[in-house]
């Protein structure tokens, strides 16, 4: 290979990954979320950030209108505190009271609600996780 | 029995040492002697890990609860086909069947070779060998991993949750681990060739199949994974991109690029570092997979207990996979240098290349977010991050590959590209009109992406004309060279089928996401009462019982639907109540092949339920994904499939000189 067409591919090469990492890195930085417990939440620093916590659905706390589902998690790091939640989207198939669910969405520490555009819950597969909390989980 | 499974799991671990230890001095000392008796602890090895295997399979055969592992993924109802699943429904058991698949592939590699004992293959062997003796020390060591440690004895089975009981969450697990075994295989010849300093194309040779074998059971899984969570999971579609989905894409796009720098390796003996490369990265994304969704260090819906030990070896193994293919490249780098790279940017060669970093960045970037920005950045990205690199990228890399094999190897004159370019821009202008009669005309960067996958739907059918027409002869018909365009090269005819089902599969992609329809409403349970959603009406019927496995209950809601005014069908979305894992709605889907409209409850209902909280999606195009999914996975099988007497003599004729013959390749395993 001469020295031109050696050159004219590290080039080339060279285009594409920058564009590609400057890309990435830019999606991140704006996109990423925060990925905190419910306790971290009330210090306050994350209004108005993207969040991910995981916390477990209190019994009786879901109610449905027609801006979506509105729920309370509590930490599951062994703290009491709670957060609010409101979500629009699919509700999962294993959503119940007393489950484990991610939510990922923005945070207003002014009403304390986490407005969901992600709502997971833990998979179905049988895993030890699972397995160890025995299937009385789900009632 | 436990004993007997701990027994032969101890001394899977010995004798796979031993013939890690008689490969590897064999091969330093170049000794067919001390090969051969590394080969007799393979067999060992292997039957060992069979009959491991065997017991705990008999106990979920036996419903032997006295089997920890048996009670935590099996109960006494489930029928035969269900408890053969439970073997892998838990971490432990697929550690297992891991094993058994790296012991029986090792086995037969090396069963191939006793005639010869060839240095190369001991290597890889020995390599494989390695894998397994880290996959077996994972097991004995670990208690946590071990199946046949007595853990929950004297507890109730836990059953298989119903959302499992499916055919294809049955057949999605194996499918994956095959398929990742398949893909060390590469890696084991990649590592031998370094060790050896053999820059020669035998290593390619000899583990190309294994590689397009292990893409296709990984495809394959995928597949499965995708289809199941369309069809049961009913969460509204069929790709998150949550960790246990993205970590079993990236091996996939790295092995991608590695198929196509084989190719390239074999043929015309360039991109042997992006060969080397890719085969150790692929098998590092492999174990990242499983490092990924069995230390629950990455929250992900599939969750896993934290485990040290199980994090420390496998985070050791993945640190040793890098450390070692980095330290072996670097060393031979030189050796393994071509002298003869890309000479122009229009040429079949440039934009192999081009695929090939479009690709492994893809994984990289996938990899990156799904595992570094967790960990070291403490910040999760999600759908919408990956979509955005996703689409644009998806789009390029098909109208890549829709070019590429229409240019010449070296350089090709810009006159004879154009020449070339005028049936798929035909197809890309003709498919205007189509795509806007299927209403898809509201996004335009939907648009540009179906536009491009007619385009390279044309390229595929521009291929295939080249090659009839070059089949054929000047004189010749060109009807006469259509049969030798497919009969000819084997893996010319799979790239036909493969990049024709990539096609249908990014255009089924972007019908589902770009034009995706949803709608949610609350329905007052109520004869005649109705919900729509773009052209569709569901009209409420009434509702019924019934009982359904595991002795569950159901509730279906039973809906008249109507399309544009005519008639569509009945959907029955319903709950099924099961009595230890409780209520779950289940979707229902009335396909077509324009559209699909997938109809969910968003929450359990029952006879006394006032309301129905109704969801309802349409998803165009959604058809194309799986019938493209299928067409991979035939075009890969295509390519595997041995070759007759007369095509082998053909693939070796110089109209193949193109550079897509296959000959030669009959004796590689496989």
């Amino acid at each position: 290979m001469n020295k031109k067409s050696r050159t004219r591919l590290l080039v080339a090469t060279g285009v594409i990954v920058v564009v590609f990492v400057i890309g990435v890195v830019f999606l991140v930085q704006r996109q990423g979320a925060y990925y905190r417990q419910v306790s971290d939440l009330a210090a306050g620093q994350y209004n108005g950030k993207n969040v991910k916590v995981g916390g477990k659905v209190l019994d009786g706390t879901i109610t449905r209108d027609t801006s979506g589902v509105h729920f309370t998690i509590q930490d599951l790091t062994g703290q009491t505190s709670t957060v609010k939640v409101t979500y629009a989207g699919q509700m999962p198939n294993t959503f119940n009271g007393g489950v484990d669910v991610v939510v990922v969405g923005k945070y207003a520490s002014g009403d304390q609600t986490i407005t969901a555009d992600q709502l997971q819950t833990k998979c179905p597969s049988k895993y030890k996780a699972q397995a160890t909390t025995p299937p009385t989980a789900t009632q | 029995m436990l004993v007997l499974g701990k027994l032969s799991l101890t001394l899977a671990l010995v004798f796979s040492l031993a013939s890690v230890l008689f490969l590897a001095l064999g091969m330093r000392w170049d000794r067919k002697d001390l090969i051969r008796n590394g080969y007799y602890a393979v067999y060992a090895f292997f039957l060992t890990t069979v009959v491991s295997s065997a017991v705990l399979l008999q106990a979920f055969l036996k419903k032997d609860f006295s089997f920890g592992y048996v009670t935590e993924n099996s109960d006494a109802s489930l029928s035969t086909f269900y408890r053969i699943a439970g073997f892998w429904a838990g971490q432990q058991g697929s550690f297992l069947l891991w094993l058994l698949l790296i012991a029986v592939v090792a086995v037969v590699i090396a069963l191939r070779d006793l005639g010869k004992v060839q240095r190369l293959v001991g290597g890889a062997v020995m390599v494989l060998c390695s894998i397994g003796a880290v996959f077996t020390a994972l097991m004995v060591l670990n208690a946590a991993s071990n199946p046949f440690e007595k853990t929950v004895a004297g507890t109730q089975p836990f059953g298989l949750n119903p959302l499992l009981l499916h055919p294809a969450m049955v057949l999605h697990p194996p499918a994956l681990f095959i398929g990742y075994v398949g893909l060390s295989v590469p890696f084991a010849f990649a590592v031998s060739a370094l060790l050896l300093g053999d820059a020669g194309k035998t290593w390619v040779k000899l583990s190309q199949k294994w590689a397009v074998f292990g893409w296709l059971t990984l495809s394959l899984g995928i597949g499965l994974g995708a289809w199941w969570a369309y069809v049961v999971l009913s969460f509204g579609g069929y790709w998150g991109w949550d960790p246990v989905e993205n970590t079993s894409l990236v091996p996939w796009l790295a092995a991608t690029a590695l198929l196509h720098s084989f190719t390239l390796y074999r043929t015309r003996g360039i991109f042997k570092h992006w060969a080397l490369g890719l085969a150790a990265a692929t098998f590092f994304f492999t174990i990242l997979a499983t490092w990924t969704t069995r230390t629950g260090l990455i929250q992900s819906v599939h969750a896993f207990e934290k485990n040290p030990l199980l994090v420390q070896i496998l985070t050791g193994f993945l640190v040793v996979i890098a450390a070692v293919s980095a330290g072996l490249m670097a060393w031979r780098w030189r050796r393994f240098a071509s002298h003869d790279e890309v000479e122009s940017l229009l040429s079949r060669d440039f934009m192999y290349y081009v695929t090939n970093l479009l690709l492994t960045l893809f994984a990289v970037a996938v990899a990156f977010g799904t595992v570094v920005v967790p960990l070291a950045m403490n910040r999760t990205v999600g759908p919408s991050t990956y979509n955005a690199i996703a689409q644009p990228l998806g789009v390029v890399t098909l109208a890549l590959i829709a070019v590429c094999p229409l240019l010449a190897w070296r350089k090709t004159e810009g006159a004879t590209l154009l020449r070339l370019l005028i049936v798929p821009a035909v197809f890309a202008a003709v498919s205007v009109p189509l795509w806007l009669a299927l209403g898809l005309g509201s996004s335009l960067r939907g648009m540009i992406g179906l536009v491009v996958c007619a385009f390279a739907a044309g390229a595929v059918v521009q291929f295939i004309l080249r090659s009839a027409r070059r089949a054929a002869g000047p004189d010749a018909s060109l009807r006469s060279g259509l049969g030798r365009a497919f009969t000819g090269s084997r893996s010319r005819t799979a790239a036909y089928f493969v990049h024709f089902g990539m096609v249908l599969v990014v255009a089924g992609l972007i019908g589902s996401n770009v034009y995706k329809v949803e709608q949610s409403t609350i329905l007052r349970v109520k004869p005649g009462a109705t919900a729509s959603v773009s052209g569709y009406t569901l009209t409420y019927k009434g509702m019924r019982n019934a009982t359904g496995p595991q002795s569950s209950t159901r509730a279906i809601a039973t809906f008249d639907v109507t399309h544009d005014g005519s008639s569509a069908g009945v959907l029955e979305p319903r709950t099924d109540v099961y009595p230890v894992a409780g209520a779950a709605v289940r979707a229902v889907i009335l396909g077509g092949w324009k559209q699909d409209l997938f109809v969910v409850a968003d929450e359990p209902f029952d006879k006394s339920s006032s309301t129905i909280a109704l969801r309802m999606v349409v998803f165009p195009l959604i058809r194309f994904v799986w019938l493209g999914s299928i067409l991979l996975c035939v075009g890969a099988a295509v390519s595997l499939w041995p070759k007759g007497r007369t095509q082998e003599q053909e693939a070796r004729e110089p109209v193949a000189a193109d550079g897509d013959a296959d000959g030669g390749l009959r004796r590689a395993s496989a």
